[in-house]
């Protein structure tokens, strides 16, 4: 029992000093001491905050937007460089260079550049501004005679994602974070729009430039299809079965294309060339591909002439006005060159690559019509590409610049066209016109999501969203959330189901539940989204390692045995005979640096091919290489170095100890999880390590100790409930000033920490605190998950949060120079202020710390009364007080709050901007919802007085009894074994660990609690707190992580008497927004009535909702009013009678529309 | 040191310094001891700040979070008995004789941080040792409040008051109680959950050398009562442990005295069940016998309650 004393205050002494650096003078860091052995099989997860520490957990964000603000755009420049006037063939201006936030003058070879951005991004958030840079470029023009290069023009500003390589905060350290209000640990990968916010989501498409197979059974179709996407446009190209015989499609030709045609038309005219190509020499292929012969010989094509023929005349032809009429013949050529598979280019009518595709998706066809098991899988993650911020960037940029360009262009010929100018034409002047159109085109999309793309007919909502703030884990979980093109009210399994291929780069369990489940997925924690790298060197490369160019490659070996087919990016380049040792010779390569690591490259026995990928978007991660004899590259005296600071991540890929696999290349090797299973004789051509397996999960679920002893939906749950959570934010948080920002009073680092929760820095920004548990019944109260709460747990600061919500006044000017302005407070006649004034100012804002309770104004905002007025009738030039009206911004809400902080700044537009942010302080009450970190949520049912609640014989009392109800059906054993582990912490003065796949052992737990005096169970003798009897049952008893979430009863409690009534129907108004009524269903009413209760009925449905009194004349069965019918011009027959207002309102409409609704009255009895 | 007497209650002190006390209550019925831990945790009159006044506050924290954190902050309350609770005291908001009154003004000058601390909070009226701040680390710091950076400052005035642990736990002068009996569990009050054997399993109680160890051969004895209760009384600092048992037993006392005193009053409507009192049945009518007719004179609801 000393133990035991002695223990808790060594952690209570370790709460008071919390220096950061405190972690570094401790004798060991991260579990381990500086001059312990070290272990590969343990310490191999080292390489896992390495890599985080270049990467970062939203790199994927920073590498795109980098690279499309650094490469892409210089690409998209090039790609529309010119622009030349119709009128003058002289003219002509031209792109040379494109820069975003620096000006040419700035870059100088050894200093930084310095970053060119309008304002601090914090400053942005508060003055609802952009965060953008300005984007120069370098054009040359002519102006008469000259030409003119002029530098630095400023075409527009762009939206800057923070801490990308142009941000300010790219590359600063903690304390320059500070000094501009930042908080480090924001992982950063988004844009600040006019003061919100805004992250653009990573979007899961279907891999372009690829061929898919897919077959449909049942109607005995195959299909290849790819989508083809170049820069000018998108298209999609099919060669498909119909009747067992094979039609290439295409959308911009009207009518499928016999495959025979098709390739005559590409020019491989020979039968016997086609049928080398497509078939090779296996019979199967030849038998099932000899009937398409027929079908062109039917249609008399055999020279390719007659086939271009055949072709143009069935393309569709959407020329636009003034091009050229061209012959059946060039549209035929046209469409071969251009249209079908238009990713490849052509280039002086060589169409044989073209053909050798278009041969290669036949035969990929008739590989599936003879064995359908040669599909491919939508689902599978290898075919998906993830579109990144930085495309859908360039995308939209592209769009803007080529509207820009056009805009500009027409600008010139209509100043060209006039006949005499006075002064000479300079281009210069009227570009700057346009230049507002770029930007505000960019924020436009941003800001509403929506990217719509005339180019591509692309017309997408919902692409950005608002950065949720909600907690720490929110924010980053939303930054590695992936959301997926499919529709998400179809009822389709495939693409929510979870995928094989997804272990290791898409989190297992972080998905929402309900309609987007298995849609909306995330990242798991070490992965890395590529960017595109440059085609021609690869291919150069191959040509190099002995791979046969493709085009002098006989047809008739083409498809021989043991011949493999080289592809990059999908595309057929060449031929091997020795795939093994050209992917082999590829790796070394790739392994040494020579290449780019995110290059992948692998066999595919079944199409004899090797793919090499070099596109962007496909999601790879690091594994460690095992050599030939079974032995992870990774050495001891590596990771040493590691450890010692002396090597980073990259030293390991650089070293070839370490590379980048992905899903597809994955697929080719043979991956160790433990280096233990290096060991196993039975196993000896494993050729990578995994680096630690508890990266299958992602930052979200990472939280979640021991998730491997938990039933998997309740690990799905706790990802949601764990945004939910109300903890610390930032370390900005108390500067910030959000719509709603929910704080907890004191935060605590879970007991049971995971190594995920110190690699995202969890610990520093924690949300929950550690609970001592009971696990009883006690009062009943705690029945279907309710909670009960110890009251002076409560007292002491337990679950205790912040909430503060933003308010927003603007003070307008308006056109006929008046302007809103603030009134100050209005006095009585003792010269106190009036009651809700009383927390106001003199300048007539809320003061800070002052107390406002419902009803009482914190911005007195006056508005002119004449505001519509136009200046120039204006009467009196000088703004009396009588022409203000008040509108002032008051406090609604039961409890009071406080005024936290006042902003008054000015926005965009010159208008005064006041944010006043109010502060409410909640201790938990009955209702409120909390959750452990294992899917467990409930409400608090009962609030008890320490002295009543059951105790050890220490004194300790719990702070929540949980229901034991909710073990059984959840089976959430890691919660149990978080207790264990958290009760040894607790005596042992040590953090425990719950890693996925690992963490704490739980004998050792339990062996650290019986030294301590416990029994190892983690059962504790209770005495009853209300006889002091002890409780015959022994009760589970420790501490648990439990979180707060964001879902409090004083943000829903609502009940009405009376209240307001909507205008139209006079019904009560619905919603607790509008103070509105409860409504009594249909079903409610269905029970009533069965009930026989109609006088309740009456009295629910009309006599407290909308009675309202009618004049009805009995005689014509109209309503009259005032006693008198109008149709009979009489009051004989009119009676009084009482209807619902709705019902009165259904009769009038119905007359507006020429029916008479009449009433026969009669007696009831 | 013993206090015996015949046959009433006795105490056996085991172990005591400043804020603890260790000891064993003997031949006291389990209500008792029990009645005696709750009075303590929950009954006990001690100081602690009420009412925070902010005239300034620049630092970080919220006021609610400065004032929360200033009314756990435990103060001397040996002299409790000397002031009144403000409800039952005739100032109009509180006085000299309900509260004692405290200033914390603070402002950091300095580059580095500062700390504010519990020390920092100055008495008004400090000729008594009533309310001061309970100090205990080497460094005489007291509790830490808040910290400020350079020219954050804090200008505070607070009023403790008298309470009790019922209304909030910042007026307990108790960390925690520990409560044991029959360590050996001889009267089997509770099962011992086990895999194999229970009593490998469980670790014995250190209280276990107090008392016989049970004897296998004899029989259960059902009617025997426990007997001997192990308290282990921790202070939050506030009171000495001595006085918080001193005091709770008063205050136990004080309480049975009400119950007695209300129970004995003449005048007050049927104490007896004879006169037409209340029974648990509810009132019986005058002068008839209770049983049978305890529910009333026959009719449904005739019992009449006013």
């Amino acid at each position: 029992m000393v133990n035991k004393r002695k223990a808790s205050q060594i952690t209570r002494e370790g709460m008071v000093t919390d220096e950061a650096f405190q972690p570094l003078l401790q004798e060991t860091y991260k579990g381990k001491k500086l001059t312990d052995q070290i272990n590969t099989a343990e310490d191999k997860w080292n390489l896992l905050p390495a890599f985080l520490k270049v990467k970062g957990l939203v790199k994927q964000h920073l590498d795109s937007f980098n690279y499309f603000v650094d490469t892409d755009l210089k690409k998209i420049i090039k790609a529309n460089e010119l622009v030349l006037s119709d009128v003058d063939p002289e003219f002509y201006l031209k792109y040379l260079d494109i820069r975003v936030g620096h000006k040419s003058s700035n870059v100088q070879s050894n200093k930084p550049v310095p970053k060119e951005v309008n304002l601090v991004p914090h400053h942005c958030r508060l003055r609802d501004l952009t965060y953008s840079a300005p984007i120069y470029v370098d054009v040359e023009y002519t102006r008469g005679r000259k030409i003119i290069v002029h530098r630095d023009l400023e075409i527009g500003r762009m939206p800057i994602m923070l801490r990308s390589n142009k941000c300010l905060l790219d590359g600063i350290d903690d304390k320059q974070m500070a000094s501009y209000d930042e908080c480090p640990l924001d992982p950063g990968g988004y844009f600040i729009v006019n003061g919100t916010e805004k992250v653009i989501l990573v979007q899961e498409q279907l891999s372009k430039n690829r061929i898919i197979v897919e077959a449909d059974e049942k109607k005995n179709i195959v299909q290849a299809s790819v989508t083809s996407s170049t820069h000018e446009r998108k298209s999609k190209t099919y060669v498909i079965t119909k009747n067992e015989k094979i039609y290439l499609k295409h959308n911009s030709i009207s009518e499928d294309i016999p495959i025979v045609i098709i390739l005559k038309a590409a020019g491989i005219i020979s039968d016997l060339e086609i049928l080398q190509l497509v078939c090779g020499d296996d019979s199967n292929y030849q038998d099932l591909f000899a009937i398409n012969f027929e079908e062109a010989a039917k249609l008399e094509i055999f020279t390719q002439q007659q086939a271009l023929h055949y072709v143009g005349k069935r393309v569709k032809t959407i020329r636009r006005a003034g091009a050229p009429k061209l012959s059946q013949l060039q549209e035929g050529i046209e469409a071969i060159a251009t249209t079908i598979i238009a990713h490849i280019t052509v280039a002086d009518l060589q169409f044989r690559e073209k053909a050798l595709y278009i041969a290669m998706m036949t035969r990929r066809v008739l590989m599936t019509m003879h064995n359908p098991k040669m599909v491919d899988d939508r689902d599978y993650v290898g075919n998906k590409r993830l579109e990144l911020a930085g495309q859908l960037m360039s995308l939209l940029f592209e769009d803007l610049f080529k509207k820009f360009n056009s805009d500009f262009k027409a600008n010139i010929d209509k100043i060209l066209k006039k006949p005499s100018r006075v002064s000479e034409f300079d281009a210069l002047l009227s570009i700057n016109i346009h230049s507002n159109n770029i930007t505000m085109g960019m924020n436009r999309a941003i800001s509403t999501g929506n990217w719509s793309l005339k180019r591509f007919k692309m017309e997408r909502a919902g692409v950005t969203h608002v950065l949720s703030r909600l907690s720490y884990i929110s924010a980053l979980g939303m930054m590695t959330r992936i959301s997926s093109q499919f529709e998400k009210s179809r009822k389709v399994s495939g693409p929510r189901a979870l995928q094989p291929s997804q272990f290791g780069m898409l989190c297992t369990s972080d998905t929402p539940e309900g309609e987007a489940c298995g849609l909306v997925k995330n990242l798991a924690l070490m992965t890395h989204i590529t960017t595109d790298d440059e085609e021609d060197p690869i291919r150069k490369l191959c040509f190099v390692l002995g791979c046969e160019d493709i085009l002098e490659v006989d047809s008739a070996t083409l498809h021989s045995k043991g011949n493999f087919g080289i592809y990059l990016n999908g595309t057929l380049i060449g031929t091997t005979r020795f795939p093994a040792k050209f992917v082999s010779d590829f790796r070394n390569l790739r392994r040494t640096g020579k290449v780019s690591a995110f290059i992948s490259i692998y066999t595919n026995t079944h199409q004899a091919a090797v793919h090499i990928a070099t596109d962007g978007g496909r999601i790879c991660r690091p594994l460690i290489i095992v050599d030939k004899d079974n032995k992870s590259k990774v050495k001891a005296k590596h990771l040493a170095k590691l450890m010692q600071g002396n090597w980073a991540f990259d030293d390991f890929l650089q070293h070839g100890l370490v590379e980048y696999l992905d899903v597809n290349e994955e697929n080719d090797s043979l991956i160790a999880i433990y280096e233990k299973d290096l060991i196993d004789p039975s196993k000896t051509n494993i050729t990578h390590l995994e680096i630690e397996p508890f990266t299958v999960l992602g930052a979200v679920a990472g939280l979640i100790p021991y998730p491997h002893h938990n039933q998997s939906p309740r690990n799905t749950y706790q990802c949601a409930m764990g945004k939910q959570a109300i903890g610390a934010i930032a370390y900005n948080q108390f500067r910030r000033i959000d719509t709603l920002l929910y704080l907890m009073v004191y935060p605590q680092q879970p007991m049971v920490k995971t190594k995920t929760i110190e690699l995202i820095d969890y610990d520093k920004l924690p949300a929950g605190q550690n609970a001592t548990v009971a696990v009883m019944s006690y009062s009943g109260y705690d029945i279907e998950d309710a909670l009960v709460l110890n009251k002076a747990s409560i007292d002491r600061g337990f679950g205790r949060c912040q909430v503060l919500r933003k308010n927003t006044v603007t003070l307008k000017r308006y056109p006929n120079h008046s302007k809103d302005v603030l009134s100050g407070i209005r006095v009585d006649d003792n010269d106190h202020p009036i009651p809700p004034h009383a927390s106001l100012g003199i300048d007539g804002l809320g003061e800070v710390g002052t107390k406002l309770v419902n009803g009482q104004v914190y911005v007195n905002k006056s508005v002119p009364v004449n505001a519509g007025e136009s200046v120039l009738n204006k009467t009196e030039p000088n703004q009396s007080t009588e022409s203000m009206r008040e509108t002032p911004a008051y406090y609604k809400g039961a409890e009071p709050a406080y005024v936290d902080q006042v902003m008054m700044s000015v926005s965009d537009n010159d208008q005064a901007l006041i944010k006043v942010l109010l502060r409410q302080t909640r201790r938990p009450e009955l209702g409120d919802k909390f959750s452990s970190r294992h899917g467990q949520k409930g409400v608090c049912g009962i609030i008890v007085q320490q002295e009543d609640l059951p105790f050890n014989d220490d004194g300790i009392s719990p702070d929540i009894i949980m229901n034991p109800h909710g073990f059984p059906s959840r089976m959430t054993v890691g919660k149990m074994i978080e207790l264990i582990s958290g009760k040894a912490g607790v005596l042992n003065g040590s953090l425990e660990y719950g890693t996925c796949f690992g963490g704490s052992d739980l004998e050792e737990m339990s062996e650290v609690l019986v030294k301590n005096g416990f029994n190892y169970s983690g059962k504790d003798m209770l005495y009853s707190g209300i006889t002091g009897e002890c409780l015959q049952a022994y009760i589970f008893f420790g501490p648990i992580y439990y979180q707060k979430l964001k879902h409090m009863v004083l943000d829903k409690m609502h009940a009405r008497a009376r209240g307001p009534r909507a205008v139209l129907t006079r019904q009560p108004t619905e919603g607790r927004s509008r103070d509105g009524g409860l409504r009594l269903g249909e079903m409610e009413r269905d029970c009533v009535i069965a009930y026989g209760a109609s006088q309740l009925l009456l009295e629910r449905l009309m006599i407290s909702s909308d009675a309202f009194e009618v004049d009805i004349c009995n005689k014509c069965g109209l309503m009259g009013y005032n006693t008198w019918c109008t149709t009979c011009n009489s009051s004989e027959n009119v009676i009084k009678m009482t209807i619902p207002y709705a019902a009165k309102l259904l009769f009038q409409e119905l007359i507006s529309m020429n029916i008479a609704p009449r009433l026969k009255l009669g007696d009831v009895f | 040191m013993e206090i015996d007497s015949d046959n009433g209650a006795a105490i056996t002190i085991r172990d005591a310094d400043k804020d603890h006390v260790d000891l064993v209550l003997k031949n006291v019925d389990l209500s008792v001891a029990n009645s005696i831990r709750r009075t303590m945790l929950a009954e006990v009159p001690t100081l602690a700040i009420d009412l925070v006044e902010i005239d300034v506050n620049t630092s970080v924290l919220a006021d609610e979070f400065i004032s929360h954190r200033l009314g756990l902050i435990p103060l001397d309350s040996t002299d409790i008995d000397e002031l009144s609770y403000s409800r039952d005291c005739t100032c109009d908001q509180y006085c000299d004789k309900c509260s004692v009154k405290y200033e914390l003004m603070v402002k950091c000058n300095s580059d580095s941080t500062s700390n504010v601390y519990a020390r920092d909070l100055s008495k008004f009226n400090n000729n008594k040792i009533l309310g001061d701040p309970i100090i205990k680390d080497k460094d005489g710091h007291g509790p830490l409040i808040c910290k400020l950076r350079k020219h954050q400052e804090l200008r505070i005035t607070c009023i403790a008051k008298k309470g009790i642990a019922k209304e909030h736990a910042k007026w307990s002068p108790c960390a925690a109680i520990g409560f044991e009996y029959d360590p050996w569990n001889k009267l089997k009050h509770t099962d011992y959950w086990y895999e194999v054997d229970a009593d490998k399993e469980w670790p014995k109680s250190a209280n276990c050398d107090w008392e016989e160890p049970p004897d296998p051969e004899l029989p259960f004895d059902y009617e025997s009562k426990p007997n001997n209760f192990y308290f282990d009384i921790e202070t939050s600092g506030s009171l000495t442990p001595d006085n918080v048992f001193m005091k709770a037993i008063e205050a136990l006392q004080l309480k049975v005295a009400g119950i007695a005193v209300e129970l004995n009053k003449e005048g007050v409507e049927g104490n007896d069940a004879s006169n037409g009192g209340f029974t648990t049945y509810g009132k019986t009518p005058g002068n008839q016998s209770p049983v049978g007719d305890s529910y009333g004179s026959g009719s449904f609801g005739a019992s009449s309650w006013s």
